[in-house]
């Protein structure tokens, strides 16, 4: 079996185009979340998310436009920065031997919902033709591995807030098991449309503006936090096997060494602690670590009641006597909740801790709900701490569990 | 009155490349309009002109080939 290192990462979210950049936005607690500026935001219960508002890499020929959802050029943005620091230039041997492991939780939603109108709405009579190789839910993952002439297997992951944390560990498991000997994994979304945004909206779990500080209205953990606010994302990694990136003289980011997947199979929605607890212990114990080595754990944490309130009891159960003795925050209150972006945007937030021993706050966590009683890094970053090994977790609508770690890369 | 003028704005602004490079007779594979383009194409001129261009391709080989199917279905249009 194969050790797994990541040699690259890429991100792009509200909070700005770059891994580096949302990182240091993150552990400043500079919010991207704001008021939703459209024709139809009066229609909606909720009018604040997290946009990217920042203009995209220009990557593609204007003639290649229309094969590209926003979801498509999100993920070509990302997995190029990680591409570009990971060093790699795949020759074809090479190529063979890698793979793509792409989540997405809509895939391409605003090319759809164009389709539609025309059909439905304008009585026109045919779609866009390039309607379905853009909008397929394997098409981010399908021009990533045109982009970068992946040719071995490439897979998409659809589980909702999951489906990136879910890509990146599966990812770690083929590489381990000798699959391949690199990946691009991660995930993009890009579902703030309008009848996306309504059938959100009708679920009532998007938190309340903060008409004072509407960047302010994502607040995990806090006592009046009030539901999640959606973000558009993406974020990459690259992923080796220890043996090929040493050999070509990589520099080595982190080493991941555990992958805890679970489903509750409880509720679709409500988010069970037992199924949490299991996918923590898993990654736990593959990565052959004891429990005091976690320093920090990027929650999940999308600010609802009912979520903050079960991820603490998990932490708790899953940790014992250490969870009070670990740093824990939620990024979501500042880049929103990606969605099937999520996981892989959080674990770089986290990765990037690792490296500057510095651990992003819980912005606006200036009210903690006493049922949240862990070290949820309240306001303000920890700067100069020693962190070994960190903790990503992302639960999903249809019970799905992922808990990823990452550690420095020792002997 | 013809509607080569608007197939070449239409063909400049897709294929990213300057007007004045597009005459009738310029070949549509010179301007690197390959198929995936020319669909692309016709359903902004279907969009443009209200017409139908119909499942059926004749060969288009230079812009006015275009234009010219262009000119029979908005001549059919009025009329109808």
């Amino acid at each position: 079996m194969e050790r797994v290192v990541i040699t690259g990462v890429g991100a792009i979210s509200a909070l700005g185009v770059g891994a580096d950049v949302n990182f240091r936005e993150a552990l400043s607690g500079n919010s991207g979340i704001g008021l939703l500026h459209c024709s139809y935001a009066n229609e909606l219960g909720f009018d604040v998310v997290a946009k990217i508002l920042t203009p995209l890499p220009a990557l593609i020929a204007k003639t290649e436009a229309p094969l590209f959802d926003r979801v498509s050029l999100l993920a070509l943005a990302v997995a190029q920065e990680a591409y570009a620091q990971s060093g790699l230039n795949v020759d074809p041997e090479q190529a063979v031997r890698s793979s793509v492991f792409w989540g997405t939780g809509l895939g391409g939603a605003n090319t759809m919902e164009v389709a539609y109108e025309d059909i439905l709405l304008k009585n026109k009579q045919r779609a866009r033709p390039m309607t379905v190789v853009a909008s397929m839910n394997n098409a981010a993952a399908g021009q990533i591995a045109i982009r970068f002439g992946f040719g071995g297997s490439v897979n998409t992951y659809s589980s909702a807030c999951v489906s990136s944390a879910q890509a990146i560990g599966e990812a770690f498991r083929h590489i381990r098991d000798g699959y391949a000997e690199r990946a691009i994994a991660g995930g993009s979304e890009a579902l703030l449309t309008h009848a996306v945004l309504s059938a959100w909206d009708a679920m009532r779990v998007i938190a309340n503006t903060d008409t004072a500080h509407p960047e302010r209205s994502c607040k995990p953990f806090s006592k009046n936090r009030s539901g999640l606010v959606l973000g558009e994302g993406g974020a990459a990694i690259v992923l080796e096997s220890l043996t090929s990136a040493q050999a070509r003289g990589a520099t080595i980011l982190a080493e991941l060494v555990g992958y805890g997947a679970s489903n509750d199979a409880t509720h679709i929605t409500k988010p069970d602690p037992a199924g949490q607890v299991r996918a923590m212990e898993m990654a736990l114990s593959e990565a052959q670590l004891p429990l005091s080595a976690i320093d920090y754990i990027n929650a999940h944490g999308a600010g609802t009641v009912a979520g903050d309130a079960a991820e603490t009891s998990s932490i708790k159960t899953a940790f014992g006597e250490h969870a009070k003795s670990i740093m824990v925050s939620s990024t979501k209150a500042v880049h929103g909740h990606t969605l099937g972006a999520g996981g892989a945007l959080e674990l770089i937030i986290s990765l990037q801790a690792l490296r500057a021993n510095a651990v992003p706050p819980t912005a606006f966590l200036d009210d903690p709900d006493p049922a949240c009683d862990l070290d949820y890094v309240p306001l303000q970053a920890r700067h100069n701490r020693e962190l070994h090994a960190v903790m990503s977790n992302s639960f999903a609508f249809g019970g799905s569990n992922v808990a990823l770690i990452a550690k420095k890369l020792t002997a | 009155m013809s509607s080569f003028p608007t197939v070449a704005k239409l063909l400049a602004d897709r294929l990213d490349i300057d007007l004045n490079a597009i005459t009738p007779e310029t070949k549509l594979e010179s301007l690197g309009a390959d198929s995936l383009a020319v669909i692309e194409l016709i359903f902004d001129l279907e969009d443009e002109f209200g017409v139908k261009m119909g499942d059926e391709r004749p060969s288009l080989v230079v812009v006015q080939d275009i234009a010219d199917i262009v000119d029979v279905l908005v001549a059919n249009k009025v009329q109808s």
